[in-house]
């Protein structure tokens, strides 16, 4: 049974067309049919579709030619890369799939070195072959220069029309191993992805590696160390499809009256309870946030309302962390740890758009690790709570290993900025004629700012990045206050580099200047070291606001325009006898020059 | 109701500052506006029941119609006035040089016995940089031609804070003004409104609008020198010797009811407010209009909450203020005014401080 289950995922960039590629492999499969078939099928999420991009893995089974065809699917942000490295553990092969107009971006290189550790059969395929502005040829070259992969080897392919389609069936089968595990053995089963669902709890997807699971078998997760009974298994097409049984080699998904995702982490390993396999599959690890920020409703009653949400999007998002805290500034709200940016973006805009919350999303930090004089060593995760310099001998800062993958004339300009934010040059590689591979070391704080968005800007949009954690280092960082009418705002605090202290005071205090409106009373803003000011800008008060004519009787034009005025206050937050907009707390993230 | 606003939106040429519903070169439509005014208001005379104590023809130009199109308007209303006609106030807006004797003379005849004049500014240059038809002394000679034909009762429209204008400049303006003496003087801050000439120039970089600190101390030499010359300064805008306050804008900002004819004119009606269509072709074509004062096109219908609040904010732009207790509800907003400086209490009335005058839209948003 197992020699004829083919399980693989595609690597791609994004807008290298992989949604476009799996929508075709479902048609021509009849998994779905053409009149049914709408764009994106597998990105169920508005916010997916929008956004062009995959947040949440699935996985689907497709038959063609007398085999299984197990599709998994893989998210495609830097931000998610262990679910990558989960779903990749549950293929034998995986697509690579490169955009003949463009080429091989850094992310997808990350993607199939880990495809590459977890010794899966990569499969080349460049797509988009009809655009014009194709040049297979290069990218061909650029394959062989990375994977060593033959020429021969690589299928020129488009989605969009349909060409090489049949080709990547019918390489998937050939190519790629069936899966080797003994239904003899006990049960030992990946969780690759999850989902909450509000009528029948968490529903995991999982990978069979050996032995079977039945519907009323006793199992246990290996990572949490709980005991479930399962209540339905079944396999995956567009929607669950029930089955009595799941053997080696097969994807499906498991209901176990799980109540969150987080005790079913993905990467832990489902057993037998009463036959229990004598180790988990490897590579499982619990994921840590790498980036805090604090989120404040902008009106205090809203704080009740903000905690339901957020803990209704953690029954569906393991990675999400969050405790109560309070600031003097903004009153109570929470502080979150997310993977990363856009992991952040994406959880503040669903809380506002589905759960209809106006917040405060103070300024993304990162965890810093300070060494105290009386030798204890401690975490902090919030920048207003890091300790008087005077109790600090050395902090700490997670430090990243970054690829830059750009067109060779944008090396310099990269190269410019990427040092500008602390990044220690390390390697640069040619990929082609045209491409270059660069490698630094640089902060993590830094690239959490704006640094993504320059590198798009000063590479015209032609580079691409991706990064892991290499650990932390010691760095010469200090904690900048801002001071609004002479009292510090403690949601404005930041942890700078001393080096680079005064000019971020400058353009910060620079910046809240233009973003904060002006009020009755003139306004002082202050960057300051300890008690060291080290930056000063001034709003000047508003001295003159008053409507002059009445005229002809017409109060609804005048009083729209007073609404308008009160309605912008009431967007902002009050800190002391100031009204700060939501814009100000995000300024320290965009301080371009 | 005791106020009637009549639109006349019809003018030589318009200004650059200029965003009131009036339209140059449409002077052919005039006998059919006059007649549209005249169908409006026989309607209204059968819907509700007038007891006219102002009447007033704005604009546009009101008075580049001729003295038989206001006398149709006057004799419609006969048997609808509360007190004698020359007991009211029948008011008119006029451009310098837009009337001879003869026509004052006739509108004098009417019963018309308020005369505002649009003299903006004494000064050759802004009024030309305001696209003004006149100069400074064809408002001289209207003065004069408004005098000698009758007029006890005239308004000097004054324009501040013009683009290049000094203080000097302003300061003479003023003095111009207070030599010929007019009942009533209106000073207005210049707004560069959407879709004026000068809203283009602006943001061409061709216009640049006056300093906020200038618009201030223009603001208050205006309110010293007018006072100084024994002009009480009554609303934000508008100054008055004793008991010549304009009785007709009193009834905006008391908040009363008011109807008003003719193309985009506003209309207030027991806590309701509507506007007619700003076009002049569609306002003369019949029935286009009609529905609108019988309640069914109701613009704003401005629930009890809204009024109440409507009601303070509109009165506190009298100096006067309003009586203490018609804050009720309103207990926090006018606490935290005082405390910033904005609003006091004087006499058993709440008004605007000196500060609250300058920041007038600061305090009329809390009661919004």
């Amino acid at each position: 049974m197992s020699d004829k289950i083919r399980n693989f995922s595609i690597i791609a960039h994004i807008d290298h067309g992989k949604s476009t590629l799996a929508d075709r492999l479902l048609e021509y499969t009849h998994t779905v049919e053409k009149r049914d078939m709408r764009a994106q099928v597998l990105d169920t999420m508005d916010l997916e579709r929008e956004r062009g991009i995959t947040i949440k893995a699935q996985a689907i089974r497709m038959n063609y030619q007398g085999h299984i065809l197990n599709l998994i699917d893989t998210p495609g942000h830097v931000d998610f890369s262990y679910e990558v490295s989960r779903s990749l553990a549950a293929c034998e092969g995986a697509l690579l799939l490169v955009d003949a107009t463009q080429g091989i971006e850094a992310q997808t290189l990350a993607n199939a070195h880990l495809a590459k550790q977890n010794n899966l059969v990569i499969i080349p395929v460049i797509n988009k072959v009809d655009l014009p502005a194709a040049e297979p040829a290069r990218i061909a070259e650029e394959i062989h220069n990375i994977f060593g992969i033959e020429e021969k080897d690589i299928i020129l392919a488009s989605a969009k029309d349909g060409t090489g389609i049949e080709e990547i069936l019918r390489a998937i089968i050939s190519r790629i191993p069936p899966p080797t595990g003994s239904a003899a053995e006990p049960l030992q089963a990946l969780i690759f992805d999850s989902h909450y669902d509000s009528f029948r709890g968490v529903i995991a997807y999982i990978r069979i590696v050996n032995g079977a699971i039945r519907t009323g078998q006793k199992i246990k997760l290996m990572g949490a160390e709980v005991l479930f009974e399962v209540q339905e298994i079944g396999t995956l097409k567009l929607g669950l499809v029930p089955a009595d049984k799941l053997g080696p080699g097969e994807v499906g998904y498991i209901i176990a009256g799980i109540k969150e995702v987080k005790d079913c982490r993905v990467g832990d390993t489902i057993t037998a309870a009463d036959r229990p396999a004598a180790h988990p599959l490897p590579g499982y690890k619990p994921i840590k946030p790498m980036v805090f920020c604090g989120f404040y409703p902008l009106s205090g009653e809203d704080y009740e309302n903000l905690k339901e949400a957020i803990g209704k999007l953690q029954l569906n998002d393991a990675a999400l962390t969050f405790e109560p805290e309070t600031s003097a500034a903004l009153g109570f709200g929470l502080r979150c740890g997310f993977l990363g940016l856009l992991h952040l973006e994406i959880v503040q805009e669903r809380l506002e758009r589905e759960f209809n919350l106006n917040l405060i999303a103070t300024a993304p930090n990162v965890i810093y690790r300070v060494n105290k004089l009386n030798n204890s060593a401690i975490i902090v995760d919030n920048p207003s709570q890091m300790p008087p310099p005077a109790e600090i001998k050395s902090i700490e800062e997670p430090y990243l290993k970054l690829t830059i993958f750009t067109p060779a004339e944008y090396v310099g300009a990269a190269m410019t900025i990427t040092t500008e934010k602390r990044g220690n040059f390390i390697n640069m590689e040619y990929l082609d004629q045209k491409r270059v591979m660069l490698t630094f070391e640089i902060p993590l704080a830094e690239v959490i700012s704006d640094y993504h968005d320059l590198l798009k800007s000063v590479t015209r949009g032609y580079a691409s990045m991706d990064y892991e954690l290499i650990g932390y280092r010691e760095s010469a960082l200090v904690k900048m206050d801002i001071l609004l009418n002479s009292e510090p705002v403690d949601a404005l605090s930041t942890v700078v580099h001393r080096d680079y202290a005064y000019q971020r005071g400058k353009l910060l205090v620079e910046k809240l200047r233009e973003v904060i409106p002006r009020h009755q009373f003139a306004i002082p803003i202050q960057a300051s070291l300890g008690v060291k000011v080290i930056a000063r800008e001034n709003i000047a008060a508003i001295r003159k606001n008053v409507l002059a004519k009445c005229y002809g009787g017409d109060i609804t034009r005048k009083r729209k325009l007073l609404e308008k005025q009160k309605e912008g206050k009431k967007r902002m937050k009050r800190v002391g006898s100031v009204d700060i907009p939501q814009e100000a707390f995000l300024a320290v993230l965009r301080l371009g020059k | 109701m005791t106020a009637l606003y009549v639109h006349v939106p019809f003018c030589v040429k318009k200004c650059n500052y200029c965003d009131f519903v009036s339209y140059a070169g449409k002077e052919e439509l005039i006998d059919k506006y006059v007649e549209a005014l005249g169908n409006e208001l026989q309607s209204l005379l059968t819907a509700y029941h007038l007891q006219l104590t102002t009447l007033f023809f704005g604009g546009g130009t009101p008075t580049l119609l001729e003295p038989k199109h206001f006398d149709k308007i006057i004799n419609t209303l006969i048997g609808h006035w509360k007190f004698d006609i020359g007991h009211s106030e029948l008011s008119i807006e006029a451009n310098p040089g837009t009337a001879d004797q003869k026509k004052l003379r006739a509108l004098r005849q009417l019963g018309i016995n308020r005369l505002s004049i649009g003299a903006q500014s004494f000064n050759e240059r802004h009024l030309k940089t305001l696209g003004r038809i006149h100069d400074a002394k064809t408002i001289f000679q209207f003065y004069d031609d408004a005098q000698a034909t009758g007029f006890a009762n005239i308004n000097l429209d004054l324009i501040f804070a013009l683009p290049g204008q000094t203080l000097a400049d302003w300061l003479a303006d003023l003095q111009t003004a207070i030599k010929l003496q007019p009942e009533h003087i209106s000073t207005y801050n210049l707004q560069i409104e959407d879709g004026t000439a000068f809203s283009l120039w602006e943001k061409g970089g061709a216009l640049r609008s006056a300093d906020e600190g200038i618009a201030l101390s223009m603001y208050e030499y205006a309110i010293e020198t007018l006072t100084a010359a024994g002009y009480k300064h009554y609303e934000i805008s508008n100054f008055a010797k004793p008991g010549r306050e304009c009785q007709h804008n009193l009834t905006y900002w008391w908040n009363e009811n008011y109807l008003g004819i003719g193309a985009g004119a506003h209309s207030h009606v027991n806590g309701n407010r509507w506007a007619n269509p700003n076009c002049v072709e569609k306002y003369i074509t019949p029935s286009s209009f009609l529905p609108l004062f019988k309640g069914e096109n109701v613009e704003s219908a401005a629930g009890k909450e809204t009024s109440g609040g409507e009601t303070l904010w509109l009165g506190l732009r009298l100096l006067d203020g309003l009586p203490a207790e018609k804050f009720y509800g309103f207990e926090k907003e006018v606490a935290e005014l005082t405390k910033n400086g904005l609003l006091e209490t004087f006499n058993g009335n709440i008004k605007l401080t000196r500060r609250g005058l300058y920041l007038g839209n600061e305090v009329f948003e809390r009661f919004v």
